[in-house]
């Protein structure tokens, strides 16, 4: 053929990795050229960026510090947004029987703290004490002028849990309201994946191995769905012969124990990042009989001892 | 290394042996089984529904997805071969992303390569390989594709190697296509006159062959934050029937024949591509190749396009292309080749010309709808001029709107 005449595009993937909200962020996108697509992907930066600026816990005036700041003084107004994703959260811990909770910012690290160094467990009553002021219960909600009242002075709470997912959600949201068909945000391994790849085909994701997270133990396919995993990979320690994770159950206070790592399978980023650690946290019966019982959701968790478990509704090839 | 390698090994093994297994090691206790209430159930599909804020949430698509929820889901355990690289085979596997929990140690370059868009249409199988330690790359693959005049049949072969940093990579790629045209001639050709008779012409019938192998090697390099530089060089040798027989040559005496071109045909591309990231809101691309055939061909091709950020949601790119070529050694126009020549054609694209294309696009994009018209999200205007010195102008313009 006549290079003058060959063609010069088509449509291809388009890939931009940032840090935004502490993590890092991994957008690609389907776009007919280098252009379009830094278009697409600036406006799906600036919509993490807006939600960071919303929820971060490391800005005084962001409305999660303000709320925070008058813990135990007075009710503080908030924007819808910041205002349903605590609805939603609060939801999450009662689903969750408080194994999730965004009042888990107001642990107490100065009785004790998780390092990978430590030879022993705090006693049951030293790490009780220290989510003291961890309880969803706490947190006062009043519809009428969307404000968010914490009951308790020096009660915290920190979308930590679930701000990344949130945030993968919106910006696809963003991504599709602008014309973008196919696409993957990553949010540090918060994934939600919609429309095909160039081929065709839909997107494969591999599930992180928990004794080597640069590894894949397995794959599926999948589209229109997120992924979140949760693991103790590298940081848990090893006390009288068991693991104890860098996971804190916020109920008690201790290290979780007993499971290596959790996958959530389902179609909202948010609630796949939000249900991960609660299943870490809750152990493979409980946690399974959950899902088991849920709807369009699925997980695969991986105990201390290699076993996978996996919801009814897996399927398992090899 | 070889630590690693091993506990993963055993990992995959006490995975795989693993299911007949019921003991569950004791969970953490302080949760208890119970049974769901409805809304609990259903949690998932009502998950921004209930609190009456969809649309605020969703912008009024995610909910949609969320009713229309698969119900099963197929999970493959992987394999790393003995030395623990990754593996993948086919076009439809291979990790795009990984989910984990940690993400410094996700591996940057998990994305399979677009180039497998090609594929899409035609049968084809792709092995390829990584090893991320030793910070390479190997690949290979056959294809298949049928065209109503032409069957293919491609295999190929790649190499990459990447710097520790990931800032260089020099790539190799072999591929050799066999392919089969179907001989179509002009209709007045399909006959010939024998002792005043017509009588079916024999060459005019049946299949030809044409085949194609291609070297390619490229190096991209990326010199700091602003500046990417890439050098391209391509061998390809070609054979087989490479005139196409259905292009006619008319003669000085008013004779005519399909054209007759050279059984073989060699050509070397070369190029330099650099992208200079001059500002957030200003990028230039340019692009400048050298191409020379052993039918006398030798072309220059230079690029320039500037695409400018007037906002984020505004950009402008103007564009202009060079190229000029001399001709053919078998080149001649329409009755200008003597019947005693051996090779002749009269197809302008193997003339010597030169040829310039200029263009301007400008796109607007906006979330809320352009021009406030909320099923507009993307309006492009494109306007491209092309002037090519042995006659042809053309100017375009074109409109292009993307609705939601």
């Amino acid at each position: 053929m006549n290079p003058d005449l060959a063609p010069r595009t088509g449509e291809k993937l388009y890939r931009r990795v940032q840090k935004l909200m502490g993590n890092r962020f991994e957008l690609t996108i389907l776009a007919e050229d280098e252009h379009r697509a830094a278009t697409c992907l600036d406006a799906a930066v600036a919509e993490i960026q807006r939600i960071e600026a919303a929820l971060t816990t490391f800005s005084d005036n962001s409305l999660t510090n303000q709320i925070n700041a008058m813990a135990g003084i007075a009710p503080v107004q908030t924007s819808p947004e910041v205002y349903d994703l605590i609805v939603r959260s609060l939801r999450l811990s009662e689903l969750t029987q408080g194994a999730f909770d965004i009042t888990y910012g107001g642990v107490d690290k100065s009785l004790w703290n998780f390092d990978l160094h430590m030879k022993a467990l705090p006693s049951p009553a030293v790490a009780k004490a220290s989510v003291r002021l961890v309880n969803y219960r706490n947190v006062v909600l009043n519809p009428q002028d969307r404000s968010v009242f914490l009951r308790e002075k020096g009660m915290r709470i920190g979308f930590g849990g679930i701000g990344k997912g949130y945030a993968a959600e919106r910006s696809k949201a963003v991504l599709q309201k602008i014309g973008v068909k196919s696409g993957i945000v990553n949010a540090a391994g918060d994934l939600t994946a919609w429309g095909l790849q160039p081929n065709g085909e839909v997107w494969t994701i591999g599930i992180a191995d928990p004794e080597a997270a640069h590894q894949p133990f397995s794959r599926l396919n999948i589209t229109n769905m997120a992924v979140a995993t949760s693991g103790n990979y590298e940081k848990y320690v090893v006390i009288d012969g068991k693991k104890y994770s860098h996971t804190i159950n916020p109920k008690t206070g201790l290290p979780v124990t007993g499971v290596k790592s959790a996958t959530i399978i389902c179609p909202n980023a948010e609630l796949a990042d939000a249900m991960a650690t609660p299943m870490m946290v809750m152990g493979v019966k409980v946690g399974l009989n959950l899902i088991n019982q849920m709807k369009g959701i699925a997980c695969v968790m991986i105990d201390d001892h290699n076993n996978v478990h996996c919801s009814d509704n897996i399927r398992l090839t090899v | 290394m070889q630590k690693i390698y091993l506990s993963a090994s055993f990992f995959f093994l006490s995975i795989l042996g693993s299911f007949a297994q019921t003991a569950t090691p004791k969970d953490t206790t302080t949760f208890r089984r119970r049974k769901l209430k409805l809304e609990e159930v259903n949690f998932v599909s009502s998950y921004y529904t209930q609190d009456g804020n969809n649309s605020a949430v969703t912008g009024g698509i995610g909910t949609e997805e969320l009713t229309d929820v698969a119900t099963n889901f197929d999970l493959t355990f992987t394999r790393s071969d003995a030395k623990n690289r990754a593996h993948t085979l086919n076009v439809a596997v291979g990790f795009d992303h990984y989910s984990s929990a940690s993400s410094d140690l996700i591996d940057p370059t998990t994305i399979s390569s677009a180039s497998a868009a090609d594929n899409r249409i035609y049968p084809s199988v792709q092995w390829s390989m990584r090893d991320q330690e030793k910070h390479y790359a190997v690949g290979a693959g056959l294809s298949l594709s049928t065209e109503y005049d032409y069957f293919s049949k491609g295999a190929n072969v790649n190499f990459a190697k990447f710097s520790k940093d990931n800032n260089r990579e020099f790539g190799v790629g072999l591929s050799a296509y066999l392919d089969t045209w179907t001989v179509i001639y002009p209709i007045e050709l399909r006959t010939i006159e024998t002792n005043g008779t017509r009588v079916d012409n024999p060459e005019a019938h049946g299949s030809k062959p044409r085949n194609t192998f291609n070297t390619s090697l490229s190096l991209a390099q990326v010199i700091n934050k602003r500046l990417q530089l890439s050098l391209l060089l391509d061998l390809t040798y070609q054979q087989g029937q490479l005139g196409t027989l259905y292009q006619r040559v008319y003669f000085q005496d008013n004779s005519l024949d399909v054209e007759r071109l050279p059984s073989s045909r060699f050509k070397v591309p070369v190029g330099v591509r650099a992208h200079y990231f001059v500002t957030d809101k200003l990028i230039l691309r340019s692009f400048y190749r050298f191409y020379s055939d052993n039918w006398g061909i030798k072309a220059h091709t230079a690029e320039l396009e500037t695409p400018f950020k007037v906002t984020p949601f505004i950009s402008l790119s103007p564009y202009y292309r060079f190229y000029a070529q001399s001709a053919a050694d078998y080149f001649a126009g329409y009755q200008q080749h003597s019947p005693g020549e051996r090779r002749y054609t009269s197809d302008y694209d193997l003339s010597k010309f030169t040829s310039h294309y200029a263009g301007l696009n400008f796109r607007i994009t906006s979330v809320d709808g352009v021009f406030g018209i909320k099923k507009l999200n993307t309006l492009e205007l494109r306007y491209g001029h092309y002037n090519r010195s042995n006659g042809l102008v053309s100017n375009t313009v074109s409109l292009a709107a993307t609705l939601k």
